[in-house]
């Protein structure tokens, strides 16, 4: 069986699958998977995968890997040197490497923060719940329910597609440091939980991303809001705090003064408000803010328009968007 | 800007002896599902664990999957296989064809569980919030949460916490967070206590910590995050690697519908029983058992004057205590 052996993982590198493994949420396990999926997509896309193969997720960069034999590859994420053997390589195109390559990743130097690595067959670490993703709070899935190490060995899937290809005009997202986010208001908006005056500042402002965020969530900047409540009541004093239940992945919860986006490895449930939901469509970008620096605006559109986007970003991650590579 | 004025998709007044539904998008890909009012009524948790029930009976074509929460339900659904309005008329078949009659009894399991209050991993959780997160949390002064507690409840002192907390059964609402974690209360109403969460919240909790928040007691199944007053540390709950024979069917060692009765240990004590528990040599004591929910709504009842008494002291002490 075909293998990648992992010779540098940089700062976090994890197995990841779409959608991830759902069906848990009432057992406490968000999906996990990729954190930006449209990357993760059109990886798999340009290698001649389905999108529910695995790829590595790699984090800021600094990462290199060996092939045991010949492999289709593609990256796609943040703009960074790739090279193949000391020979650069485009981002977001399919490549063919020998037997024996060493694929590396350069440090991502501007915007984005997180790539995607897929090899045609996808990596074959074993099935569990129905997902291979890792989901580093549940020490599940992946390899060993852990982020990857130096010297670490992964199965790769029988051999598929082959060729040099790359994307029609127009599917590569283009990145930002100043992020522009599609969101739905609620499940607790205006006017039970906050002020419409707290919805028109939380849409009108930009929003720095926190140095402390990372797969569970997205941490932003505490801010005073007027809330339309005095007090949580029986929930707890504070106005942000409600009945423990349930959240959407994408939520942006609002923990006291802190509003927090939810990753794809976060909390499933808990008792503060959630004042907006991000759109699938929109939902990849968060797994490209960079930590420090970033910031983001939320903007609201309404359910229709939410599906929407979701089957336009869906149309346009086809294999009619795979076209030969010059 | 398009603006929908309310997330509220849709109402359903209360009827039949049955609580009013409100309907709240979370997302395209979720609706929220809430029953009556915010209000700590074991009731409607009960109607929850009976509408998730039928509905993961009789799925819609295009449901992923429910997440409860206490008085609530999270549907998510594929938008591209199932309208929400098509959901929505699903979901109010399904509540339609609940019984409302409260006559029924559940399985429930009883599993006892050690407790060392005021243990120094937990108060190692406090300082750090207070070093690296938030120094001037009323919720955290003295390097403890308990004080606050004690204080926010209008408590004598720590033992009355530690004695509420032994006192009563308490009941597991759901199961959420992080895998395993039970969102549990107390079925006694007389123990019935309220605390804010933290703000901002914890960056890191230990395994096994015991905390409140609102009117709800959790016991954190990995280190993590969290928002809940710490009071003291029980033992682990989740174990992917199965150290225990317990976690062996499953890594999950409670489920919604399980009631949790802690009593006291040492931490010295507790530590042992960490290690005992990961060398296989400690045994769970966990009693197969029915909750007969109509016998406990006629108790409660007898009750409810005391429990309300209590409830109005610790709301005055309430109001004069400070919210993180």
């Amino acid at each position: 069986m075909r293998s990648l052996e992992i010779v540098e993982a940089g700062i976090q590198a994890t197995v990841q699958d779409y959608p991830g493994r759902r069906g848990m949420q009432a057992q406490g396990f968000f999906p996990a998977g990729p954190m930006d999926h449209l990357a993760h997509r059109a990886a798999n896309l340009l290698v001649g995968n389905p999108f529910s193969a695995a790829t590595l997720e790699i984090t800021l960069g600094n990462f290199r890997a060996r092939l045991d034999a010949e492999a289709t590859i593609a990256v796609c994420g943040a703009e960074a040197q790739v090279t193949v053997d000391g020979t650069d390589v485009a981002v977001w195109e399919s490549h063919e490497v020998p037997a024996g390559a060493e694929l590396a990743i350069g440090i991502a130097p501007e915007a984005g923060f997180r790539f995607y690595l897929a090899v045609d067959g996808g990596f074959d670490v074993p099935l569990l719940f129905g997902s291979r993703a890792t989901y580093t709070m549940g020490a599940l899935g992946g390899l060993d329910g852990r982020p990857l190490q130096e010297g670490d060995r992964l199965p790769l899937g029988e051999p598929g597609a082959s060729g040099r290809r790359g994307l029609a005009p127009g599917v590569r997202p283009e990145y930002s440091r100043e992020w522009d986010v599609r969101v739905v208001r609620g499940p607790q908006a205006a006017p039970d939980f906050m002020t419409e005056a707290d919805l028109e500042t939380l849409f009108g402002r930009a929003w720095p991303v926190d140095p402390n965020s990372n797969r569970t969530g997205i941490r932003l900047e505490s801010h005073k809001f007027e809330w339309a409540r005095r007090s949580g009541g029986i929930a707890g004093g504070h106005p942000s705090n409600i009945l423990d239940n349930s959240y959407p992945v994408g939520a942006i919860n609002v923990n006291g003064d802190l509003p927090v986006i939810l990753g794809p490895d976060g909390p499933t449930a808990g008792g503060f408000v959630v004042a907006a939901t991000v759109t699938h469509a929109d939902f990849w970008k968060i797994g490209q803010f960079r930590p420090v620096g970033d910031t983001v605006r939320f903007r609201e559109v309404s359910l229709e328009q939410a599906v929407e986007a979701d089957r336009a970003l869906d149309e346009s991650l086809t294999d009619a968007s795979v076209e030969a590579a010059a | 800007m398009t603006t929908t004025v309310s997330p509220v998709i849709a109402q359903q007044p209360g009827q039949d002896g049955k609580p009013g539904i409100t309907y709240r998008q979370a997302g395209e890909r979720a609706v929220l599902v809430e029953y009556g009012e915010m209000e700590f009524d074991l009731a409607l948790n009960f109607l929850v664990l009976a509408a998730k029930d039928a509905l993961d009976e009789q799925p819609p074509t295009g449901l992923i999957e429910t997440a409860p929460g206490f008085r609530s339900m999270l549907v998510s659904y594929d938008p591209f296989a199932l309208s929400s309005t098509v959901l929505l008329d699903h979901l109010q078949s399904v509540h339609d064809a609940l019984d409302p009659d409260r006559g029924i009894t559940i399985p429930s399991r009883v599993v006892h569980l050690p407790i060392a209050f005021d243990d120094s991993e937990t108060r190692a959780a406090v300082e750090r919030y207070i070093h690296s997160i938030r120094a001037d949390a009323p919720n955290a002064e003295g390097g403890t949460n308990i004080d606050y507690v004690v204080r926010y409840n209008g408590l004598r002192d720590r033992e009355e916490l530690y004695e509420t907390a032994l006192a009563t059964e308490h009941w597991t609402g759901f199961i959420g967070f992080f895998p395993g974690l039970p969102f549990m209360f107390p079925l006694d109403p007389r123990d019935a206590i309220f605390v804010p969460k933290y703000n901002p919240t914890r960056t890191w909790t230990p395994e096994g910590a015991v905390g409140i928040g609102g009117p709800c007691y959790a016991i954190y199944p990995v280190e993590s995050a969290g928002g809940y007053q710490l009071i003291g540390r029980s033992l682990p709950i989740y174990d992917v690697r199965a150290r225990n024979e317990v976690f062996r069917e499953n890594p999950l060692l409670l489920r919604a519908g399980d009631r949790v009765k802690f009593h006291r240990v040492t931490e010295e004590e507790l530590l042992q029983q960490f290690e005992q528990v990961h060398a296989d040599t400690y045994r769970y004591r966990i009693e197969d058992a029915t909750f007969d929910v109509g016998a406990f709504l006629e108790w409660t009842a007898t009750v409810a004057d005391e429990a309300e008494e209590r409830r109005r002291r610790r709301e005055e002490a309430a109001s004069s205590t400070p919210v993180p």
